[in-house]
């Protein structure tokens, strides 16, 4: 077995693969065999390693020399100065916001080193397409574990003990769900993946699938033992992350290969055959009725789950679903213990399985943040930790607002409570949710009806529309903050809102339209005066709706800095400036279209708005 | 390919670990080869290539391998620096690929400091 | 059995009932708009939305979908809370669909009289499709048809047929527009080739239904090729519905087996096609109707219940009846078809009792032969009945009326006056030739009897045995035989009766005692007689790989002796030996 004193570890999750990764890859070879280094350093493409904000990205191992934002000129530099010469390139590395020394080491820069990683233990240390690698990390030692010593029974009271609970949403305790699946009498029972990952910058499941496939095969396979009478696996991947769909294609491949899919598992009665299935893309079929509708070739519709699907779900047999992040977990809590991993977390779980959040749970960071990408922390952890800590604070140095969790119906959670431990119960309580893990920050310029707005107009656009609250009542709501954030709200509209927002949380059909107000709840219970300004004062406090913003020429500055430049007349696209060269301008508010078009183009800082 | 059977975890697990050790950045001990211009001249590469080689004969899987800059000391190059876990590193000076040989038998799988080829012990590491 | 407690009842009911139906056992009205027995509860209107109560929580579920499985639980149909939902629900809709009157209707039952919503999606329509996704469901649940479905996302969605356009899979059962609340399924006819009898000869009907009053026996019968279960497997409903349990999909028709020592064959006859005859415009023109047909509008439980109406539905003002379609014409049968000239004056007579129409007769010959038939005649005569003699050429539709009107112009040279004549009917009735059944050759062949020129069964003998066949033991009756009207075919049928009778009383067969036989030693069972027999009376033994004759059959003539090539068949009494034996016998006197 060929060994080498460097490798190159190169970021292939989709975020670097977009800014080029795979051209880097190919520079580094290239380089690399021109100053004949190939049997010293090896290439090696990983999964993403979730600091997608500073692709593409290559570490250096073994001392973990972090690269970030390459491009392909960079590299033969890279390659002369550290692979060759042995001195890493402080230019290239990663300098935290406000400071000026760059980091090296990767395990040093508190994007990384402030995570705890779990589901995402093997990101940028393995080939995903390559098996090998994943068992050289211990992989499938769990399933050979619960194969060998553990009897299903011991497999589920491990998972119940752990306190596992649901990473897709909904927060359900995995190890009840297996128990009642299994309790049910049937021949044949179905276990599925559902990595129909729809929300919005939420890209958690796709990064391990990416970056880890064969951990999510692995945990599947150990539910399947557990629940016992699984005749097959489905894994219901969205059509959008071709990446994914290879990667597991490959994995399952390659897993065959080794018998590890298949009859007579590790020579045991265990068999177990897992199936990809691809979605066509619509938000609603990550919920598990309408993702089963959609595996069974119908239109992925929710169905009502008044009888659940463990007992009557794909195909009408009892299925056991878990979304990506909650397979992948089980197999480490086969090799450590449920006592290591209820170990983290808060709570207590040994008596009520919904009385804690154990585990770590994966972020995906975005918004107004300087470190956006993947996250993984302990629960508990607080917002500040993770906004401020491994998210480096607000970009610009402006002022945080609200940050956004639980993709795009979840709710806005004030800066007041921004030292809320992240866990299950916690961000319910506040009216926002765990959900998939989604985590949007907005600092002192987004408006929160705008902000409102824009999940709501999401969740309305994704609404499959089979049951009426969902179908009409987000449209009407919908039609109602236009009119608020085009300064034709009135104040009643505000009650109206709240009133047709409990309404649907009430009465939808399934948990996308029952969560669909969630973001405007939440902004008209923290930031109900923002909703005020815009429908008694006809103003947007943050001054994003362009319809309620009024735009001035500040006269003297006009005539005295600009001379009269007539620059903004000109490019005015509705004639509304008035003026002549070298006197001063002005804007007939009749003609004003709002744009904003004058404000971007004065070079003399003469526009006002407000 | 034949059916996996549990003992094949392991072998292939085994077979990889070194390439882990790297990319883990863990490993007992670590020899780091100093590749100055300098270094590079005096012959720092036949030293590398020889505890390259030492690694894959030996089949050692946890021995990290890696190189810096010059260590300002260019008149005694080839250098290199043997540290093992927990204890403090040992520097190597006027290396050949024999010596570096020897180095690699004693110090590095044994833990036998080499003194007659030592320069001192501890360094002036970076933090 | 499980007790729940709906709006404070305690109500018994079984377990996994629905809330639904616990309510209305109870006599709680819950307002639905998607719900039906048919299928599985759809669950989208979400106006059976109700409160359950377990312990301290409390859940919203809809009432159609929730089945009871616990004892105990408490039901609010009505809460503040409930009535809320309902309210903001109905307006969503109302706020859509103002002028749908089911949804006004609901609307007004929940107390709702204008939504407090402004709908961009507003549909003025009364028939707009409310989208509750009852015609989907009963085409994919009950009819399992399933060509019916849903497109688009959310506020856009609409129920489409695949890639929107019609499908062939559609088996067009109506099932669809028969559930849809607000009438935005039509079914719409499309033009189709009418004159199929089928079509009209029995009307509209069900899949279900008594083909006619006069039906024996009068029960309901399954048409299976409107039947929704023949057709996809699905439906099922008067099954369900059904309480002496007497519909059974698996009844099949089936072949029975039946030894009879005589048969009687009275197969009747057919009406000859009259598409092939486009000059008389039946399938293509309004109005114009077969004689079968026409009777059947006479027949007081037909469509029409026995009025004589146009297809518009008004009463025509003249009517035509055309004889000798396909009869006496060189082009299709040479042959008088007996019966028209008579029931043509019966439908005169009728039409001239039931209407105030004129009525015109075309015909070539009257031939009013039978007893009191003349005298019929005479009396249509009297009524004032136009007769025409002379054969029509073209009957077309015109539609240049006063009234707008199209009407039926005929053209025909009336050979009395020598003069071509163009006449214009409201309606026109055809009379056409009786002919053969078209598997006449057929059951010819099964039963070995011959077929005249015409292609009717030919009788042993046209005077003297009109009613039994070359074969012995077959009789014909009726219109097999040719032609007849009622009457004859009454006495032709009593009379092969009668003679089927006094053999059978007879309790045995005399019969010829001359007949051929086989010597099984000789014969090599070539199998050269078997075809040969006039009569049918040689089979092939398989077992024994011979050929034997059947002494019944069997009529003596000696075709099969002479054809034997290996002299195996001899004439019983008649062997070479025996006849040289007479030869002998005589020479020596």
């Amino acid at each position: 077995m060929k060994s080498y004193r460097l490798q190159l570890m190169v970021c292939a999750g989709t975020g670097c693969v977009s800014n080029h990764s795979f051209e880097i890859k190919d520079a580094l070879e290239k380089e690399i065999a021109k100053h004949k280094l190939q049997t010293e350093a090896e290439v090696v493409t990983t999964g993403c390693n979730g600091f997608c904000g500073a692709g593409p990205l290559v570490v250096v191992q073994p001392d973990g020399i972090f690269y970030q934002m390459l491009k392909v000129s960079d590299i033969p530099l890279l390659v002369e100065e550290h692979l060759l010469k042995g001195r890493p390139v402080k230019k290239l590395m990663y300098v935290p916001p406000k400071e000026e020394a760059p980091i090296p080491k990767m395990s040093n820069i508190p994007f990384f080193s402030d995570q705890t990683l779990v589901a995402l233990r093997n990101r940028g240390m393995i080939d995903p397409e390559n098996i090998n690698d994943y068992i050289a990390r211990g992989g499938y030692k769990a399933l050979a574990k619960v194969l060998m010593s553990m009897t299903p029974d011991e497999v589920l009271q491990e998972i119940k003990k752990s306190g596992l609970r649901g990473r897709g949403g909904g927060g359900f305790p995995t190890g009840i769900k297996w128990e009642t699946c299994k309790r049910i009498q049937s021949d044949t029972k179905y276990v599925i993946c559902n990595a129909d990952e729809g929300d919005p910058g939420a890209f958690m499941d796709r990064s391990i699938i990416e970056g880890d496939p064969h951990s999510v095969i692995e945990g599947m396979m150990i539910g399947a033992y557990a629940i016992q009478n699984i005749c097959e696996g489905y894994i219901y991947v969205r059509m959008e992350y071709p990446l994914a769909i290879k990667r597991f294609n490959i994995a399952i491949e390659q897993a065959k290969e080794y018998g590890l899919l298949g009859e007579k598992i590790f020579d045991t009665d265990f068999n177990f055959d897992i199936k990809v299935r691809r979605g066509a893309g619509a938000f609603v079929c990550g919920e598990s009725t309408a993702l089963m509708t959609s595996i069974e070739g119908n239109p992925g519709e929710p169905r009502a789950k008044y009888i659940h699907t463990v007992e009557k779900g794909l195909w009408d047999k009892p299925t056991c679903l878990n979304n990506v992040e909650t397979w992948t977990n089980v197999p480490p809590i086969i090799l450590k213990g449920a006592e290591w991993f209820s170990s983290i977390g808060t709570g207590d779980v040994t008596h009520d399985a919904w009385g804690g959040s154990k585990g770590t749970k994966v972020f995906s960071l975005a918004g107004k943040v300087n470190n956006t990408g993947l996250v993984e922390v302990p629960m508990g952890i607080t917002l500040r930790d993770i906004i401020f800590n491994i998210g480096g604070g607000i970009r610009d140095g402006k002022k945080f607002k609200a940050v956004q969790t639980g993709g795009p119906s979840g709710g806005f959670i004030p800066e007041n409570l921004i030292n809320l431990p992240v866990d299950y119960e916690e961000l319910t309580k506040v009216g926002s949710m765990m959900g998939s893990g989604g985590m949007v920050v907005m600092d002192e310029d987004n408006c929160m009806v705008d902000m409102a707005k824009y999940f709501l107009k999401f969740t309305q656009e994704e609404s499959c529309g089979k049951c009426i609250p969902c179908r009409e009542g987000t449209k009407r709501m919908l039609d109602i903050l236009e009119n608020i954030t085009s300064g034709k709200g009135k104040e009643e509209d505000l009650n109206l809102l709240e009133e047709l927002s409990n309404v649907i949380v009430e009465s939808s059909l399934c948990a996308l339209g029952g969560s669909a107000p969630n973001p405007v709840l939440t902004t008209l219970k923290y930031f109900r005066e923002e909703y005020e300004a815009h429908v008694k004062d006809k103003k947007c406090p943050a001054r994003v709706c362009k319809q309620l913003l009024t735009y001035t020429i500040d006269e003297k500055q006009c005539v005295e800095v600009g001379h009269g430049c007539g620059v903004c007349k000109k490019n005015c696209p509705d004639n509304a400036i008035i003026g002549e060269i070298k006197k001063a301008h002005h804007i007939d508010q009749n003609k004003c279209g709002k744009c904003g078009v004058c404000y971007d183009v004065c070079r003399f800082n003469a526009i006002r708005v407000e | 390919m034949p059916k996996l059977k549990i003992e094949d975890l392991e072998k292939i697990s085994d077979e990889f670990k070194r390439t882990m050790t790297v990319r883990e950045g863990g490993g007992k001990v670590k020899v780091t080869v100093h590749m100055g211009t300098c270094g590079i001249a005096a012959g720092a590469r036949e030293i590398m290539n020889t505890f390259v080689q030492q690694i894959e004969e030996k089949n050692v899987k946890d021995v990290i391998l890696t190189t810096s800059g010059c260590a300002g000391l260019c008149s005694r190059e080839p250098m290199a620096t043997v540290e093992v876990l927990g204890q403090a590193p040992v520097k190597y000076v006027d290396l050949n690929s024999e010596k570096a040989k020897k180095i690699f038998e004693e110090h590095v799988l044994k833990g036998v400091l080499v003194k007659d080829y030592a320069l001192s012990i501890g360094s002036e590491r970076i933090q | 059995m499980i007790t729940v407690n709906i709006d404070g009842k305690d109500i018994q009911v079984a377990e996994e009932t629905t809330i639904v139906k616990a309510a209305e056992s109870a006599g709680i009205w819950i307002p639905t708009m998607c719900y039906s027995e048919l299928f599985e509860p759809y669950g989208i209107c979400r106006l059976c939305s109700v409160e359950i109560i377990r312990g301290k929580r409390t859940r919203i579920v809809t009432a159609c979908n929730y089945p009871l499985r616990e004892n105990g639980l408490k039901i609010r149909t009505n809460s503040p809370v409930i009535q809320e939902i309902r309210k903001v629900l109905i307006e969503l809709m109302l706020s859509r669909w103002p002028n749908v009157p089911v949804v006004k209707n609901m609307a007004a039952s929940l107390g709702v009289i204008e939504p407090k919503f402004v709908s961009l999606e507003r549909d003025e329509a009364e028939d707009a499709c409310i989208l509750c996704g009852m015609c989907v469901n009963i085409c994919r649940d009950v009819v399992k048809a399933n060509i019916l479905g849903f497109a688009n996302r959310g506020i856009k969605r609409e129920v489409v047929l695949p890639y929107e356009k019609m499908n062939s899979e559609c088996i067009v059962c109506g099932a669809c527009a028969y559930v849809c609340p607000t009438g935005h399924i039509k079914i719409k006819s499309l033009d189709y080739e009418r004159g199929a009898v089928a079509d009209w000869y029995l009307g509209p009907k069900t899949a279900i239904n008594i083909p006619t009053l006069q039906a024996v026996p009068r029960v309901p019968k399954i048409d299976e090729e409107s039947c929704i279960k023949t057709q996809t497997g699905g439906c099922g409903i008067c099954s369900t519905y059904c309480e002496p349990e007497a519909i059974n999909y698996e009844d099949k028709d089936e072949e029975v087996e039946i030894e009879v020592g005589q048969i009687l064959l009275a197969t009747g006859f057919q009406l000859i096609d009259l598409k092939q005859m486009p000059q008389y415009g039946y399938g293509r023109l309004d109005n114009v109707y077969s004689s079968l047909e026409f009777e059947h509008m006479l027949n007081s439980t037909g469509p029409t219940g026995g009025l004589v109406k146009c297809k518009d539905g008004s009463e025509p003002r003249a009517v035509g009846i055309i004889h000798c379609i396909g009869s006496r014409d060189e082009n299709y049968h040479k042959y008088c078809s007996r019966v028209c000239c008579m029931y043509a004056l019966k439908f005169a007579h009728l039409v001239k009792d039931r209407t105030k129409a004129e009525v015109y007769q075309f015909y070539i010959d009257m031939r009013a032969f039978g007893k009191g038939y003349e005298e019929f005649y005479k009396r249509l005569l009297d009524e004032g009945v136009n007769m025409i003699r002379g054969k029509v050429a073209e009957i077309a539709e015109v539609h240049s009326g006063s009234d707008g009107k199209p009407y039926l112009l005929v053209k025909c040279e009336d050979t009395l006056i020598g003069k071509f004549r163009e006449i214009a009917l409201d309606m026109v009735i055809l009379c056409p030739a009786i002919e053969p059944q078209f598997d006449a050759a057929d059951v010819k062949k099964i039963f070995s009897i011959s077929q005249s020129p015409d292609k009717f069964f030919l009788e042993r003998h046209p005077k003297l045995d009109p009613i039994s066949t070359m074969t012995d033991g077959v009789f014909i009756a009726g219109c097999a035989q040719g032609p007849k009207d009622i009457p004859d075919s009454v006495a032709q049928a009593s009379a092969a009766a009668a003679r089927m009778l006094s053999l059978i009383s007879l309790g045995e067969v005399a019969l010829d005692p001359v007949k051929a036989e086989v010597v099984d030693e000789y014969c090599s069972g070539c199998r050269i007689c078997n075809n040969l027999c006039p009569y049918g009376a040689i089979s092939f033994v398989d077992d024994k790989k011979i050929s034997n004759i059947n002494e019944m059959l069997c009529k003596g003539c000696g075709t099969c002796v002479a054809a034997c090539p290996a002299s195996a068949i001899t004439g019983k009494g008649f062997t070479d030996m025996q006849i040289l034996s007479e030869i002998e016998g005589l020479l020596s006197i």
